[in-house]
């Protein structure tokens, strides 16, 4: 306990420090300030705004603002120059409701006396005050991993029930600064319930949803009352109530997460009877309902991810039935369906944007193309992820296009967006650079030659950097048919010791290799999902979990097979 | 002028939204049916004409108006839509268990129009299906009526929107042991049961008469009255007390049926109708002048300990003491062949033809307060019908057509080996249960997290 005051008051005493200094304006000791906040991407071909053609232009940034844009741009002296000749450069993404950085809250101690049919609503997940604020953290690898991948803005939601509490619009900017946009931007929901109390069901918890509305509605009714008039009661406004009031208010919109057609009814209907303004986010089957969306008027969020194809993979070509072949053309129809599901959105006039929750960084522009080769267009694919969602979070004055006094955000791509070998050199977010490394491609007309000198078989030692310290273990690898199978140790998380799982999904392309495997964490299954890229005996490459984020990983192959 | 086209399309606009919300309606003559209308008698070599939904003319040598298709049903037997009083198919969620009482649940928010049960009830004949609340709670949620208009993505259109509310309650071991014994709270016993309904409806009264004076009150000049809280749970029970909500109540004891038609008569409710209701023929007499009846099992009971006292004669020996009786499913699979089960009603017991049909058809219609609409095959009821091979009480019967409002949903003739709806973009074979895991009826489905509780309360008193 005492040990703790101890820490407390260190922490104490170094955060006076840094605002101490920071207020003096005296040398930074850390290294850590830039030299300027003031940047010139010089001759670079600009996409200025979804449908525009690129031209050649110069951008000039200073302190997050855009002061010019084009080709008769001044560059002052202090500014710091990006040659942006070989570079494509688009508005910086944004991300429409994410959970990027958020860690979520211990929950609360169920007291003692508690009754499971009506529980406090802090334990039944029904917590509209609780800001993001408190569980985001800029530093997050998850934050990173976005951020690579093009995003500079996201409004990012808390973890918890039903009713999980208001979320921010946040810059992916300087890790150690204040990102903040916007703050209580929108209020979150959905259809969870709590495990053994009231409300469990999805059921419950739309009853209980007009519930807290309706007496928060009234709350504030007799809020009004008690300021008007003498002799009225005290009002004992809830929590719960006096964080709905926004809502009511229709100050700001409740983001729903809705991932089927019949869940996106469901929240509709809610929204017809009370009145609220909606927003649907996390969509993933919604064919049936795009209608519903267009004539209701109510902006969606899609998941930036395509459906796993399993089962599509692992359909059989022999040995069955005409009953099962049936049955596997459906399974076809189904997945196809779902993938051209974005392009029916843009052929339906529904300016829809992305969600990053449950999507991987690594895997969005994959995603992307995905949806691009069924038929949506890299107009609206652009929109989706840059103006649509600026008008959907309401921050399209300041963020969306590259315009003068918008904010300095920008993905700076190797080749146009939505290119094969397209690769993201640098984004700026918040005025703030941050650098990639970009990899050289083999020449295509080599890769056969190279192919054939790249071995993967056989024992491989790896190391990977997560936030719990290094780690590592053994990875073998074995050929089999015409794929690969093995398996990989890594530290137990269940204790000490080594665990081993078999890997699957094996591809390796070119000199590319990736492989999942499943570790079982505390009763729950997390996939792991590794990719790297092999030169000679090493792999150097990442390691990343959904909604845990990706952390480097490099491998050596110790012991290779020779029987090859 | 203007003005006038204006009028037209804003007339024209509405007329086509009328009709863009309007669920499909169909238009058919049957011909040379022995035709069984269940109230009406039965009429061999005739003709049923349907029009937009609606039965037109029940008759001999009926001729098809233009452009309505004729189907020859010689030899074969037409019979009203079966109506099951007890069913859960088509519902995501069935219990909202946390509560003794969650009266302001709705089953309506959760209907699922793309669960293939609603394919196989029709493959049995099953036009209409109550789909109910579970037994979880003493009294649970607010019960959908369904029509079964396969091929629908909008739950709202397999919703039956004119029939009127029903809510489920449910006595004995099921809220018992989830409440009382699971969670420690109220109701632990019978008794417990008993309170926990009375104690309900006099804070309905209560919440009734604050809305009442506030809502008189806050109109006048320099009012100080301020908003009562807001509970649909107990608006509910208001509306019960109002006459609005037809109990459907999950029972097996005579002792807790005549309890709860004694708390029926208290209150001055008389919409009541018993679900399962095994012990039902020891009190036969008390069903049929106080309540709208029974719906049961044909012959299943023993599998808990207050169900072990019943007989197959159950559903005879009420209908014959004047209740209202309906046969009905409770089950995935049941529902497939209630008219096997109506049938048994014939052995044990000797019911008439007309008696035994009755309790898939006009029967449960009334106890779902639907009698009006569907039920039998009258002129100016909806086209909810059956064409049967053989006799539907006949053991060798097999459905062959099953029409909703006229329109044709299943015909044994383009049945497919796939026949759903919605198929997952992600799963090879997709999970079906005909049976629930512990071959049990689904009236307890969702309630896994509430019998963990209630085992480590077991397991907590042994220490």
């Amino acid at each position: 306990m005492k040990k703790n005051f101890l820490k407390a008051g260190f922490l104490g005493l170094l955060v006076s420090v840094v605002f101490a200094q920071s207020s003096l304006a005296q040398s930074d000791p850390s290294g850590k300030r830039r030299v300027t906040g003031t940047y010139a991407i010089t001759n670079a071909t600009l996409f200025s705004s979804p449908g525009q053609q690129g031209s050649k232009g110069t951008i000039l940034i200073k302190d997050g603002v855009i002061l010019g844009v084009g080709s008769g741009v001044q560059i002052p002296k202090e500014a710091r120059v990006i040659a942006g000749d070989s570079l494509y450069v688009y508005p910086g993404f944004i991300d429409g409701a994410g959970n990027m950085g958020v860690t979520r809250p211990k929950d609360p101690e169920r007291p003692k006396d508690m009754v499971s049919s009506n529980p406090p609503d802090e334990i039944a997940g029904i917590t509209p005050w609780r800001s993001v604020t408190d569980q985001y953290s800029a530093s997050a690898s998850m934050v990173n991993d976005w951020r690579k991948a093009g995003f500079t803005i996201s409004q990012v939601f808390p973890e918890g029930g039903m009713i999980p509490g208001k979320g921010a619009i946040m810059v992916l900017g300087d890790a150690d600064g204040n990102n903040l946009i916007q703050l209580n931007s929108a209020l979150s929901a959905n259809f969870r319930g709590s495990r053994g109390m009231y409300p469990a069901t999805a059921v419950g918890v739309m009853a209980k949803f007009r519930e807290v509305y309706q007496n928060s509605s009234l709350a504030l009714e007799h809020e009004k009352l008690f300021a008007s008039t003498s002799g009225v009661k005290r009002p004992q406004i809830t929590p719960t109530q006096s964080g709905m009031a926004a809502v009511i208010q229709k100050q700001i919109p409740v983001i729903f997460t809705t991932s089927n057609d019949l869940e996106v009814r469901r929240a509709i209907s809610l929204q017809k009877e009370l009145g609220f303004k909606l927003v649907l986010t996390g969509l993933e089957n919604y064919e049936p309902v795009i209608d519903l969306i267009k004539s209701s008027n109510t902006p969606v969020l899609i998941k930036l991810e395509i459906p796993d194809d399993k089962a599509i993979k692992g359909q059989k070509e022999e040995g069955v039935t005409e009953a099962t072949k049936a049955q596997y053309a459906r399974v076809k129809e189904a997945y196809d369906k779902s993938l051209k599901q974005a392009s029916l959105l843009e052929k339906a006039g529904i300016p829809f944007a992305f969600t990053t929750v449950d999507a991987k960084a690594g895997d969005a522009h994959k995603a992307l193309k995905s949806m691009i080769e069924n038929g949506l267009s890299e107009k609206a694919a652009l929109a989706a992820l840059t103006t649509n969602a600026a008008s959907i979070l309401g921050i399209s004055r300041m963020a969306g296009t590259i315009e003068k006094g918008k904010m300095a955000n920008f993905v700076l791509l190797t080749d146009t967006l939505f290119t094969e070998n397209a690769q993201v050199k640098h984004v700026i977010a918040d005025g703030y650079v941050f650098d990639f490394e970009v990899k050289k491609k083999a020449a295509t007309n080599g890769k056969t030659e190279n192919s054939g000198a790249i071995k993967v078989e056989g024992v491989w030692e790896y190391t990977s950097e997560t936030p719990a310290g290094a780690s590592g273990g053994e990875l073998v690898i074995k050929k089999e048919g015409t794929g690969y199978s093995g398996t990989i140790t890594y530290d137990d998380p269940a204790g000490t010791g080594k665990a081993s799982s078999p890997i699957k999904n094996v591809t390796l392309s070119g000199s590319n290799m990736s492989f999942e495997f499943d570790v079982n964490a505390g009763g729950m299954s997390l996939t792991v999902t590794v990719t790297g890229e092999i030169t000679g005996n090493t792999m150097d490459g990442s390691m990343s979990i959904a909604q845990f984020g990706s952390f480097p990983l490099s491998a050596k192959l110790a012991s290779p097979s020779r029987n090859n | 002028m203007k003005k006038l086209t204006y009028i037209l399309a804003a007339f024209l606009g509405l007329g086509m939204n009328i009709t863009s919300a309007q669920t499909p309606k169909g238009s058919v003559l049957i011909k040379n049916a022995t035709v069984l209308t269940v109230t009406k008698g039965s009429y061999e070599n005739t003709d049923v004409l349907v029009q937009d939904g609606i039965i037109k003319q029940v008759g001999k040598n009926l001729s098809a108006p233009s452009g309505v298709q004729t189907i020859d049903a010689t030899g074969k037997y037409v019979m009203p839509g079966i109506i099951d009083a007890h069913s859960h198919v088509a519902l995501d969620v069935v219990n909202e268990g946390s509560a003794p009482i969650t009266s302001e649940v709705r089953m309506k928010d959760m209907v699922n129009p793309y669960e293939i049960g609603i394919y196989r009830a029709l493959a049995g004949g099953v036009t209409v299906s109550h789909a109910m609340h579970g037994s979880a709670n003493v009294i649970g949620g607010q019960n959908a009526t369904l029509k079964h208009r396969w091929g629908s993505t909008d739950p709202a259109d397999i919703i039956m929107q004119d029939a009127p509310r029903t809510i489920k309650f449910a006595l004995g071991e099921n809220p018992t042991r989830v409440h009382g014994r699971g969670n420690g709270i109220q109701p632990r016993t019978r008794m417990g049961v008993e309170a926990v309904i009375r104690n309900g409806f006099n804070e309905a009264i209560q919440y009734k008469k604050a809305w009442e004076s506030y809502n008189s009150s806050k109109t006048q000049k320099g009012s100080t009255a301020t908003p009562p809280a807001y509970s649909e749970r107990l608006q509910t029970l208001a509306d019960i007390l109002d006459g609005k909500i037809i109990i459907h109540c999950h029972s097996y004891r005579a002792d807790e049926i005549y309890m709860l038609i004694n708390v029926a008569r208290d209150f001055g409710i008389k919409k009541l109708v018993f679900q399962h209701t095994n012990e039902g023929f020891k009190v036969a007499p008390e069903i049929a002048e106080y309540t709208m009846g029974a719906s049961v099992f044909a012959d299943w009971w023993a599998y808990k300990f207050e169900v072990y006292y019943s007989t197959a004669f159950n559903a005879a020996i009420l209908q014959r003491n004047g209740a209202i009786t309906s046969i009905n499913s409770d089950s995935a699979e049941l529902i497939r062949h209630l008219y096997h089960e109506a049938a048994k009603t014939q052995r044990y017991g000797g019911l008439t033809d007309d008696e035994a049909l009755a309790m898939i058809t006009i029967n449960p219609a009334k106890q779902l307060g639907i009698d009006d609409k569907v039920g039998s095959i009258e002129v100016g009821k909806q086209a909810d019908l059956v064409i049967f091979d053989h006799h539907p009480l006949s053991v060798y019967t097999v459905p062959q057509m099953t029409f909703v409002d006229g329109v044709k949903y299943f015909d044994i003739k383009e049945d497919q080996d796939d026949q759903r709806q919605f198929v997952s973009a992600t799963e090879m074979v997709e999970p079906v249960y005909l049976f629930s895991k512990v071959n049990e009826h689904k009236c307890m489905q969702d309630m896994d997290s509430f019998f963990e509780a209630f085992e480590g309360a077991f397991l907590e008193e042994k220490h």
